[in-house]
């Protein structure tokens, strides 16, 4: 009899666990239902970065930046995030984008609808211009000098990318090296991080040579191998990346972010971590004529800037 | 219940072992799995809800910087198309919903049941009513700033559900698997079934007693023929009924079965269990024949020795039994039970106490016990009352012992010697009457001269004397007186077998007219007839005449003095009985008879019954001697057989009779034709 009921209890042991939940489930009622209604975020100057990088990378380069500037200043600012660089202009020029960081090309198409520079970046390399890099990968044997870039397929990261392609079709273009040369010019797709793109189509031989501004790489020495690209030529240098005030923004305003703004030195520990973090040196003063160069180069390339470019 | 499922048949109990081994196997098995399955599930479900959430938490930093609302709505929508995701939605820092797949507004009570704790994603179970949902909530994090939530709801109940369809599955195809078992099963139990229903009848047949089925399977070739072996008396030699191992002689199989592992025969014939059952059931079936035969052999003999014993025990006159330790009987012959009086199996089981009366049982049971304990044999005579006389038994007492030694009884030997008995004392009597006979004829030998010089003396006087005086009548009373002496000396002379005997061949029927016509006239007187039935071939014997004319005339004598004063007849016949070279003559009279108490003695010298001085007690002893000196016999029937006298020889009286019968030799081979039966009432 014994025997019996150890086989017995043998038998139903597998089944105990069966007899109930071991976890408490909260009781939740989905039937009572509203609309939500999102709230309106607070008055504020919006300023925004033209996205040559991912919104995060954006938001985490400016985010010290704006901090500091809300502090010294007392004004209300919040970034907002255009996902291209047209999207960008176009929202400077409808007043959506109160203070503006951009490249000097794409300045140039918002300055033909009112927005004027108030200041520009010193470059993490120290100098106030910078150029376009054109990379390739380093076993592409086929690929020595400019010349060898015929025929080969070329991604650049926008066709409003100054670093990223203007600068580097000025550069062709001084080389007799047209447009219709290459097998195929691409930019890179999608919102975003289009510099990191372009590396990135480089390294996986999605496309033979890539433009992209000078820092980019290091931005991506973390993530890929860098040594198994090169740097194939890079174009003149360009004054760099400028910010600006759209039309109608208070000019006192804009004075007030330009103090805080010429106020940063870099010598201070916290002010280097702000401007490391949003990669630059220092921000000095600017003005629509420090741009000219800029201007002449994208008239030498037939591009309209009063319209956005021809692209 | 357990007398029932032992009820069932073979074929049954099989089938319901494999559905039971499958559905053990099966039911078990298929709970584990879906445990197992739905906990692995439910593992999994809870990895791809966090992978999901943290996923959609970090691909809606983009959007939700931008506040792209419509990306938002395409992200949380693309995961409603999975199936069991039942809900995403995305929060923004302040709680407020951004986008949601709900359709038909949000429910609000789901905003605040689930959130994340720091940068961690939470889970937790929320009920719903109607199903089971994990609710992820993963923090959006941008620069290490929270931005919003990530919420995404996985249905349990679809994905237990999911196990559910396999624990089903598993359950089907275990019924499947169930049914495809039980086909071969069932077939696999017939054939079973069938070798042990085979093995069943033959069992009956056995039972029966029919001895010859076969219920192994025959072997295509004997193992003579595999092994191409010629020793023809192997018992296994061309035998296919049976196999080698189990019927070859000893020498050809070595150890059995086990020492036959190697051997091609073994390999070639060996079968499963069942036809090993069969085929040791055959060899037993055979070896049981063989000892039935050798048995029932056994049996007759034991039978034809029991009768023969049973046969000498029951013939014997002794009384035989055996008694137990006990003093029980175990066993009695056929006379032991005619003399106790009682059926055999009354008396076995029983012990003396019981068979015996009570003056006797208890000194039986006494003697029984003695050599019981002694273990030593007693031989004793013993003397029991019983109507008509005592009875004299001579009992042996032998023990009976194991094989240990132990004594368990004994066999007792009874012998009826009562007649032994009597013949010995008549052998005393007669040994006294022969010394009494021989002092007798010493005297008679030394009295006779003298009484011869007395008789010769008085006869001489006489003549010395004038007739009619006193003096000779006186002399002629010596004279009378002395002749009787000497006749009585005579008899003695003649009983002590001293007087002369002078044999010649004579005739027999001569010898006996002879002594008829001397006394006929005298026994006349008394109104005694004579009557002969003389056999008429003339028989011749070889004797002494005036011995045997003695001896009838004793006998005719007796006859007188036996009707004496009533008359009578006295009947004398003789035949002759050529075959048994013998002569008979019977002397019978119509007399009353000898009572029985005197029949044993009539012939003992000095017995009579006469008064004093009428006889002397030695005529019967005298002729009894003359007689045995002729080599016959001489007996005495009283009363006389019936039918031996005619009626008319008794005047019709009833009376009994006596008849003295005397049988003598004939001194040659009668050749006076064929033999004559001796029929006592022939007239």
């Amino acid at each position: 009899m014994r025997r019996r009921e150890f086989l017995l209890a043998g038998l139903l042991v597998p089944f105990l666990p069966a007899c109930g939940h071991d976890e408490d489930a909260v009781r939740v009622d989905l039937s009572r239902r509203e609309e939500p209604t999102m709230r309106q975020p607070p008055k504020a100057v919006t300023y925004a970065y033209l996205p040559q990088y991912a919104h995060t990378v954006s938001y985490e380069r400016h985010r010290l930046l704006l901090d500091y500037l809300s502090r010294s200043t007392g004004l209300s600012l919040r970034q907002v995030f255009p996902d291209t660089f047209e999207e960008h202009v176009r929202m400077v020029e409808r007043g959506e984008i109160d203070i503006s960081f951009s490249n000097p090309f794409a300045y140039i198409r918002m300055a033909a609808s009112g927005a004027r520079a108030f200041a520009r970046i010193i470059e993490p390399s120290g100098k106030p211009d910078f150029k376009s890099q054109i990379i390739c990968r380093r076993d592409n044997k086929a690929l020595v000098t400019l010349a060898d870039c015929r025929g080969k397929r070329w991604m650049a990261v926008d066709q409003s990318s100054a670093g990223g392609y203007i600068y580097a079709l000025g550069e062709f273009y001084d080389n007799g090296i047209r447009r219709s040369d290459f097998a195929e010019i691409t930019f890179a797709p999608g919102p975003g991080g289009k510099q990191e793109k372009v590396v990135l189509a480089v390294f996986a031989g999605a496309c033979d040579i890539g433009s992209i501004r000078d820092g980019t790489l290091d931005i991506l020495r973390e993530r890929i191998d860098i040594g198994q690209l090169r740097i194939l030529a890079e174009s003149k240098s360009y004054p760099g990346w400028v910010y600006s005030a759209r039309l109608g923004f208070p000019p006192e305003t804009t004075a007030r972010i330009a103090r805080a703004f010429f106020a940063l030195n870099y010598d201070r520990p916290d002010d280097a971590t702000i401007l490391t973090t949003a990669g630059m040196r220092g921000i000095i003063p600017a003005n629509d004529a420090d741009y000219a160069s800029v201007r002449r180069l994208a008239e030498k390339l037939g591009l309209d800037a009063t319209a956005g470019g021809d692209e | 219940m357990i007398l029932r499922l032992s009820a069932l048949s073979f074929r049954t109990k099989i089938n319901c072992g494999i559905v039971l081994i499958v559905g053990l196997i099966a039911i078990p098995l298929a709970y584990l799995t879906w445990r197992a399955a739905a906990e692995s599930l439910q593992a999994e479900t809870r990895k791809r809800g966090l992978v999901l959430s943290e996923n959609l938490a970090m691909r809606v930093s983009d959007p939700m910087l931008s506040m792209d609302l419509l990306r938002l709505k395409n992200m949380v929508d693309e995961l409603d198309k999975v199936d069991d995701i039942s809900y995403a939605f995305i929060l923004d820092r302040q709680g407020s919903v951004l986008v949601h797949t709900f359709t038909g507004g949000f429910p609000v009570e789901l905003l605040d049941v689930n959130a994340p704790q720091g940068d961690k994603p939470t889970i937790r179970l929320l009920d719903t009513g109607r199903e089971f949902i994990d609710d992820f909530a993963a923090p959006v994090v941008i620069v290490g700033t929270p931005f919003g939530t990530a919420r995404i709801g996985l249905s349990r109940t679809k994905a237990e559900a999911a196990a559910d369809r396999l624990a089903l599955m598993i359950v089907f195809y275990s019924a499947a698997a169930m049914v495809a078992a039980l086909a071969p099963s069932t077939l696999f139990a017939r054939r079973v079934t069938e070798r042990i229903n085979r093995l069943k009848r033959h069992a009956e047949e056995v039972v029966k007693g029919n001895l010859d089925p076969r219920a192994g399977p025959p072997a295509l070739r004997p193992c003579s023929a595999i092994l191409d072996c010629d020793k023809k008396l192997c018992p296994a030699y061309g035998d296919k009924a049976r196999r080698c191992w189990l019927t070859a002689s000893p020498d050809q199989r070595g150890d059995g079965p086990e020492s036959c592992r190697d051997c091609p025969v073994y390999r070639e014939q060996k079968g499963d269990e069942i036809q090993d059952l069969a085929e040791t059931f055959d060899v037993m079936a055979v070896s049981l024949k063989t000892h039935l035969d050798e048995l029932r052999r056994a049996e007759r003999v034991l039978s034809r020795q029991e009768r023969l014993l049973r046969t000498i025990l029951d013939a014997t006159p002794d009384f035989v039994c055996l008694v137990d330790e006990n003093s029980k009987y175990l066993a009695v012959n056929r006379a032991y039970a005619t003399f106790v009086g009682q059926p055999s199996g009354t008396i076995v089981g029983s012990t003396d106490r019981e068979i015996y009366p009570e003056d006797e049982g208890p000194d039986m049971h006494e003697e029984n016990r003695r050599v019981l304990d002694a273990g030593r044999p007693s031989d004793r005579e013993v003397s029991l009352r019983r109507p008509g006389g005592p009875l004299w038994l001579h009992i042996v007492r032998v023990p009976v012992t194991d094989p240990a030694g132990r004594v368990i009884g004994l066999l007792r030997t009874a012998r009826d010697v009562t007649q032994l008995k009597q013949f010995q004392e008549q052998l005393i009597q007669s040994q006294k009457m022969e010394s009494i006979g021989k002092l007798a004829g010493g005297v008679a030998h030394e009295i006779n001269t003298p009484l011869g010089v007395i008789l010769g003396y008085s006869q001489l006087l006489q003549e010395d004397v004038p007739a009619g005086s006193q003096i000779r009548a006186d002399l002629q009373t010596i004279e009378k007186q002395a002749k009787v002496c000497r006749k009585i000396v005579a008899d003695l002379l003649g009983f002590s077998r001293q007087a002369e005997s002078a044999k010649i061949e004579m005739c027999f029927n001569n010898s006996l007219m002879e002594a008829i016509s001397l006394v006929r006239h005298a026994l006349s007187l008394d109104k005694i007839a004579i009557v002969t039935n003389l056999d008429e071939r003339m028989p011749i014997i070889y004797g002494d005449p005036e011995k045997l004319k003695q001896v009838w005339i004793n006998l005719l004598s007796n006859a007188r003095d036996a009707m004496a004063g009533r008359g009578g007849t006295v009947l004398v016949r003789s035949r002759l009985f050529a075959e048994d070279q013998k002569v008979t003559a019977w002397f019978a009279d119509t007399g009353p008879g000898i009572s029985p108490e005197n029949q044993s003695r009539i012939f003992d010298p000095f017995f009579t019954t006469k008064p004093v001085g009428q006889g002397t007690g030695l005529g019967l002893s005298v002729s009894f001697g003359i007689i045995n000196d002729h080599g016959g016999a001489i007996r005495v029937e009283t009363p006389a057989p019936d039918g031996f006298f005619d009626a008319h020889l008794t005047g019709g009286e009833d009376t009994p009779g006596t008849v003295f019968i005397v049988d003598l030799p004939l001194d040659h081979e009668e050749t006076l034709g064929g033999p004559r039966p001796a029929d006592p009432t022939e007239a």
